[in-house]
């Protein structure tokens, strides 16, 4: 099925809740619409059903607009699977998966009972629940009761798949067991499915594009890689995360960061040298702190870089595995001269970024305080025989302090 | 409420459930037959010396106006016990098959046909016309007249003030419907008050009563009934839908705003047709619907026709409770239905949840 | 636009349902209105609904369905053609031996099987199980016994249709002539008209349009409650305080619950002339709630109570 939804709008009363969206769908696609809650994502699929009415725009089903349709040529089109579905009344499953045969009802009269049975219990032997079918619907797991809601879904023999949230009353295993299963019809069955997903890392892992709504408008569209970075989930969401690829898959993943980490307050400046990932946590905790952050050289693709640039902290950076060369050197200093604090972290050191050592000493020549961090649970970070430990000690006898952790490094720097 | 979803969803009846309409098809035919023998005059059910005899009965039944028998037995059999029966039969069925709809539409186990004012406004219609005197003016059709014409009046009122813009609103409207109940039924409270002579007419009417089986009552009631329950049989599978929310029923094919008025219209227009005729029969329409759905289950394409037979049936037999548990005497019916489906549908409840009835 | 359509099919099915419905219903309405009338010389007279009743013959088996009709008949002399009575029934007591056909609700198979060949109602009976009987050959007579007027009316009309002309006229002149000679005392000029309070159960009483209302004012007493809205209203305390009657009767029949002792008790009622005087007396509820002819002694015993000077 393809589907064009071109300029829709809708609002109720006054307030606008869809803007011109417009977006098509190939076939067989498997698109996530996300966005913050009030967004209008739900709205979207309501309009779709025509549950809503549009007040503009077009929706187009292969190139049939969908105000020309039936009600049950729009429920042979659309299948729904809402959150979770509940009834105080005693149907069975089976009972509940013989509704999605409503839209293919023939007539009132003749029941043809025999294909409508068949093919219930064939959407629920796709869809894992076949054992299930004379159990009382009220009495099954959430996890069973959407199983047999995409049954009763399957069973409309639609074109495309639609789910609103499918897995938020469902626990790890259950949200896993439901989007693969709906990754399987997508495939096998070659379903369009358009899912409203709350989970960015869900939606990253299983979907093909992922539409992001906000405030009414759609935002962007696209592959996930494309869609989930974090200057665009800043802007849509207000939240400050941290993008990864899984090392297996290379799908996205997102992961939120303190919401606080914007403080207003612009603090001390604080220069920071560091390498090997031992940066982090001091970083993190500077930034939150409200100090105006910056950090020695890094070569790129350190982690320690990557966790520089997620906190937005400026970098003095070299390029990767190269060690640092003079212009960078010569940089790390001029910062060091306008900072009136330097931290060393418990960072290796080799041949490549001895230098950063060298800055803090030339930083206590100049008579800043330097403070060195000792923490990491003696791991050996002495790659140039001994030198750097013996330099260290030089630097103390400078005058420089050590200190243990973060946390009293935090202490001793807000005195 | 959510103890009636907890069914014995494997036992006999809801595997095979043609055959338990067929069950209850037969018992309903029992049920008219035997119910003509019972009577203050016999043979069942009479403490009189000079009772009818079978034989006689059942020659009556054959032939309509055999020479042998006495004009009292063709008489008592075809002028009072048929029609009655049949009436009695047709206002249960319409009642439950009513019931079941109303239930449906609202989502709530706990609605009955009463619910949107039908009763309600049929007795201001019949309390109005024993007091205005106008059942001795204009005759005795009057009353049935007078009591639908209002029915259907407060029914209309009450679904234009659960209706925002063109949405029937299933909350607004049950809260509607009970705002209107309770100030009708302040006003029939005080026209019973200032009824004078017409206070036991209109108790007997308040409580219902087959005291007046007339064979035009049941021709009256005979089309709208069937009618009524066939359209209700047939929007089955959407009611079914319905049950689970009214987007999922749009979602499924069944425009939910049709579906209500519809259900609204055909439930309404059948109960004032039965309340009109013989007053105010609560319970059947409540709880006929509920024991039938332990037993069935939720599927109206089930639960509608099963409902409809065992209410016809049930109605019958309070009715033969009523007129001959006190000699001489007639308790009103609506009294019976209260006395016996209570016990028996907390029976069927405990049973349904404790599991061991129906496996 | 599937909104209009459903609106259609929607407004189809109603006015389907409607019309048809209606149809089956007035043809309905005629197949069993049409009813049997004999067109010979018989009975002809109109009963108190206005009903033109015909009868070919002078009837010999009747039922009565209420009290009043029952002892009219019996006055009349027409005791030995009545086959059954309605349960409250109890006066003469010949009556007790009769078979009994209901109440309010009439056991319409005890009465066909009882083959009468005319029905005496009241107006407390529903007229629709009556019609229904009318329409399987059995006529019914009403009497809707209003006032003193009615009863003399009633007793000649029951002696019309009994053939007991001569008895039931001399009665009713009998009862006409107590009736005046109770009044021309109590209404005579100079004579004190007492308040009365009139209860036939606690707090109920007579009021404008009943039978009871009537009675208090031809037995040369004011009814306090003769400003109430309703025909057998209940009343207040209060009211009754603030009206401060002379008199207080209450009736002693089967719904009886009170005494002189407990009526004196009330709350706030120490202070009402009636209960301070100790005026507090008794009748017999069927004197004044049977509207035959044991009305005029209630009316006569009612006047006594009264004026206890006048009729001593």
């Amino acid at each position: 099925m393809k589907l064009n939804v071109s300029d829709l709008s809708f609002s109720f009363d006054s307030s606008k809740v869809l803007k011109n969206i417009s977006f098509e769908t190939a076939e067989g696609e498997f698109l996530g619409l996300m966005g913050p809650n009030g967004s209008g994502k739900t709205t979207l699929l309501r309009c779709l059903t025509r549950y809503l009415p549009a007040r503009a725009g077009a929706i187009l089903v292969d190139m049939k607009p969908l105000h020309t349709m039936t009600d049950r040529e729009v429920a042979s089109t659309f299948a729904v699977v809402p959150q979770s579905s509940s009834t105080d009344f005693p149907f069975t499953a089976k009972d509940v998966v013989l509704m999605g045969r409503i839209p293919h009802m023939q007539s009132r009269l003749s029941s043809s009972r025999r294909e409508d049975a068949d093919k219930a219990l064939a959407a629920m032997t796709v869809s894992g629940c076949a054992h299930l079918a004379n159990r009382s619907f009220s009495e099954l797991s959430g996890g069973e009761r959407q199983r047999v809601v995409i049954a009763r879904a399957l069973a409309q023999e639609p074109k495309a798949l639609l789910l609103d949230e499918p897995t938020v009353y469902l626990d790890i295993s259950g949200q896993l067991e439901m989007m693969d299963l709906v990754a399987k019809l997508n495939r096998e069955e070659s379903l369009t499915i358009i899912a409203v997903l709350h989970d960015i890392n869900l939606a990253a892992r299983y979907c093909d594009r992922i539409a992001l709504l906000n405030q009414g408008k759609l935002e962007v569209l696209g592959p996930p890689n494309d869609v989930l970075r974090p200057e665009v989930i800043l802007t849509v969401y207000g939240v400050d995360v941290t993008v990864r690829k899984d090392p297996l898959t290379h799908d996205v993943f997102v992961m939120p960061r303190s919401p606080t980490v914007l403080s207003t307050k612009i603090g001390r400046r604080i220069h920071v040298l560091c390498g090997g990932g031992s940066g982090g946590p001091i970083m993190r905790a500077l930034v939150d702190g409200g100090y105006s952050v910056s950090v020695g050289v890094l070569n790129v693709l350190d982690s320690d870089y990557e966790s520089a640039t997620d906190l937005r902290v400026p970098i003095i950076a070299e390029v990767p595995f190269a060690q640092i060369s003079d212009d960078m050197h010569a940089e790390n200093l001029k910062r060091i001269d306008e900072t009136p604090i330097v931290v060393v972290t418990h960072f290796p050191v080799g041949p490549g970024n001895f230098r950063n050592l060298e800055a803090a000493m030339y930083a206590l020549k100049a008579g800043k305080r330097v403070y060195i961090l000792t923490g990491g649970g003696g791991a050996r970070i002495d790659f140039v025989g001994g030198k750097a430990d013996a330099f260290i000690g030089d630097l103390v006898d400078a005058g420089a302090v050590k200190i243990k952790s973060v946390t009293d490094m935090m202490h001793i720097i807000g005195e | 409420m959510s103890g009636i979803g907890k069914v014995a969803a494997n036992s006999r009846i809801r595997r095979s459930p043609v055959r338990f309409l067929c069950l209850l098809a037969v018992l309903l035919l029992a049920t008219f037959f035997l119910a003509i023998f019972i009577g203050a005059k016999g043979p069942i059910g009479s403490d009189d010396i000079d009772e009818m005899r079978y034989s006689e009965l059942f020659d009556a039944i054959l032939d309509k106006d055999s020479e042998r028998l006495s004009y009292s037995t063709t008489a008592i059999v075809w002028a009072f016990r048929i029609p009655r029966v049949l009436l009695a039969g047709l206002v249960g069925a319409s009642l439950a098959c009513a019931g079941t709809a109303m239930q449906a539409v609202f989502r709530n186990p706990m609605a009955d046909p009463f619910i949107i004012g039908v009763s309600s406004g049929a007795a201001i219609g019949a309390s109005s016309a024993g007091l205005i005197g106008l059942t001795v003016v204009v005759g005795s059709f009057t009353k049935p007249m007078l009591a639908f014409a209002c029915a259907i009046v407060t029914v209309f009122f009450v679904y234009r003030m659960g209706t925002i813009r063109g949405k029937v609103q299933v909350e607004t409207l049950l809260l509607s419907g009970v705002a209107v109940a309770a100030f009708l039924g302040a006003i029939v409270s005080f026209l019973m008050y200032s009824a004078g002579q017409q206070f036991h007419e209109l108790l007997l009417w308040l409580l219902g009563s087959f005291a007046e089986p007339r064979w035009s009552y049941v021709w009256m009631m005979l089309f709208p009934a069937l009618a009524g329950v066939i359209i209700i049989f047939l929007y089955g599978r959407e009611l079914n839908a319905l049950l689970l929310g009214e987007e999922t029923a749009h979602n499924l094919g069944a425009n939910p705003e049709t579906l209500k008025k519809l259900m609204l219209a055909v439930a309404a227009f059948v109960t004032a047709g039965a309340v009109a005729f013989t007053g105010i029969i609560g319970f059947v329409g409540l709880i006929v619907p509920h024991m039938m759905r332990i037993l069935v289950g939720a599927d109206h394409r089930v639960l509608v026709p099963a409902a409809t037979l065992f209410g016809a049936s049930f109605l019958i037999w309070a009715d033969s409770i009523a007129r001959t548990i006190l000699p001489g005497e007639e308790l009103p019916v609506g009294v019976i239905t209260a006395m016996c489906g209570g016990p028996f549908f907390l029976y069927l409840l405990r049973r349904s949840r404790t599991g061991s009835v129906i496996s | 636009m599937d909104r209009m359509l459903a609106k259609k099919e929607f407004t189809v099915w109603i006015t389907l349902t409607v019309v048809v419905s209606s149809v089956i219903a007035f043809t309905g309405g005629y197949m069993v209105g049409a009813t049997t009338s004999g067109e010979d010389e018989g009975i002809l007279l109109v009963d108190d609904y206005g009903r033109t009743i015909k009868l070919d013959k002078i009837p010999e088996r009747i039922v009565s369905t209420a009290p009043t009709p029952t002892e009219i008949l019996f006055a009349v002399g027409a005791g030995d053609l009545v086959v059954g009575v309605d349960e409250y029934s109890d006066y003469p007591a010949e009556v007790l031996n009769i078979t009994k056909v209901g109440s309010y609700t009439l056991s319409t198979e005890v009465i066909i099987s009882l083959q009468p060949d005319l029905i005496v109602s009241s107006d407390l009976v529903p007229i629709a199980q009556l019609e229904l009987l009318e329409d399987n050959g059995i006529p019914f007579v009403v009497l809707a016994t209003r006032s003193l007027d009615d009863v003399t009316k009633d007793i000649r009309l029951v002696g019309i249709l009994t053939g007991h002309v001569e008895e039931a006229n001399a009665l009713a002149d009998s009862l006409e002539a107590r009736i005046e000679a109770v009044t021309e005392k109590t209404q005579a000029e100079g004579v004190v008209k007492p308040r009365v309070y009139l209860e036939y159960y606690p707090y109920w009483t007579y009021g404008p349009g009943s039978f009871g209302n009537d009675l208090i004012a031809l037995a040369g007493g004011i009814n306090i409650a003769e400003n109430t809205t309703s025909e057998y209203p209940m009343v207040s305390s209060e009211l009754v305080i603030a009206q401060d009657p002379e008199i207080i009767i209450y009736t002693i029949g089967y719904m009886t619950t009170t005494t002189a002792e407990e009526i004196s008790l009330r709350p706030g009622w120490g202070e009402i002339t009636a209960v301070a005087e100790g005026n507090i007396l008794s009748m017999d509820d069927n004197l004044i709630s049977r509207y035959g002819p044991r009305i005029v002694d209630g009316l006569e015993e009612l006047a006594a109570l009264l004026h206890p000077d006048l009729f001593s």
